[in-house]
């Protein structure tokens, strides 16, 4: 139990190679951001988005929110990839930890239902009580970016 | 690949920022805007790094002057939507905020 770290999902580098996921800001997939307690057991062989030990509270509805891509860049020879900064306004919540998972992937090659794409440790407990929960990702950059290929 | 890089040791960190009681503040959100926009290597010739503070220093004092900004113009925006909904005192209200 409990969050150990920051993980790129295996079974999303997987599925990056059958083409599942679509990072394209305006006509890309859907990716959402779900809460968990540090009850979650979330590391690199998550494979899919669940509501075990998902987070409950005022203004937090089960599945997270929809997160808003930047379209993919590169920097020297990295791609790179980020996301809007996301904030549950008004919110009564405690968290850990987070899932990245995606909604809405192309099953053309692969059967998937809501896979994994990132797990996030806060480092610690957050909350808010009825303020603003935001999740700040990162600089986008060959160094930083929350998804990057070297 | 990277993000959680290889052997799955992190290479990224995001931050978390809440508050309690109340929504950011626009110097908060203008200092976490400020960071998107730019970041200061440490490590980068002591010239430069000035000239990037410097001018960060500026960014924040525009990016803190227009949030205000934006604001305000919602609240005349919710003070006009009130006050055609008939909640007057609850639109002065917003408009003494």
């Amino acid at each position: 139990m409990a969050f150990n770290g920051n993980f790129m999902c295996t079974s999303f580098k997987k599925e990056l190679l059958y083409g599942a996921h679509d990072f394209d800001a305006s006509s890309g997939d859907t990716f959402k951001i779900a809460l968990y307690t540090n009850s979650a057991t979330l590391n690199a062989s998550t494979t899919a988005y669940a509501n075990t030990n998902e987070v409950s509270g005022t203004n937090y509805s089960a599945g997270g929110q929809a997160l808003n891509p930047v379209d993919p860049t590169s920097s020297g020879t990295t791609a790179l990839l980020d996301f809007a900064d996301e904030t549950w306004s008004n919110a009564t919540v405690t968290a850990r930890g987070a899932l990245i998972y995606n909604t809405t992937p192309n099953t053309t090659s692969i059967s998937l239902t809501n896979p994994a794409v990132i797990v996030l440790d806060f480092g610690g407990d957050k909350t808010s009580t009825a303020g603003d929960f935001t999740v700040v990702f990162p600089t986008a950059d060959a160094s930083n970016a929350i998804i990057r290929i070297a | 690949m990277k993000g959680s890089g290889l052997g799955n040791v992190p290479t990224f960190k995001v931050a978390v920022h809440t508050t309690n009681g109340r929504g950011f503040t626009p110097e908060e959100l203008a200092e976490r805007c400020a960071n998107k926009i730019i970041a200061i290597s440490d490590d980068a010739n002591p010239a430069i790094r000035a000239q990037a503070h410097a001018f960060r220093g500026e960014l924040l004092k525009t990016l803190v002057f227009y949030i205000r900004e934006a604001v305000k113009s919602d609240r005349t925006t919710v003070y006009n939507a009130l006050t055609d909904a008939g909640q007057t005192e609850l639109a002065k209200h917003i408009r003494r905020l």
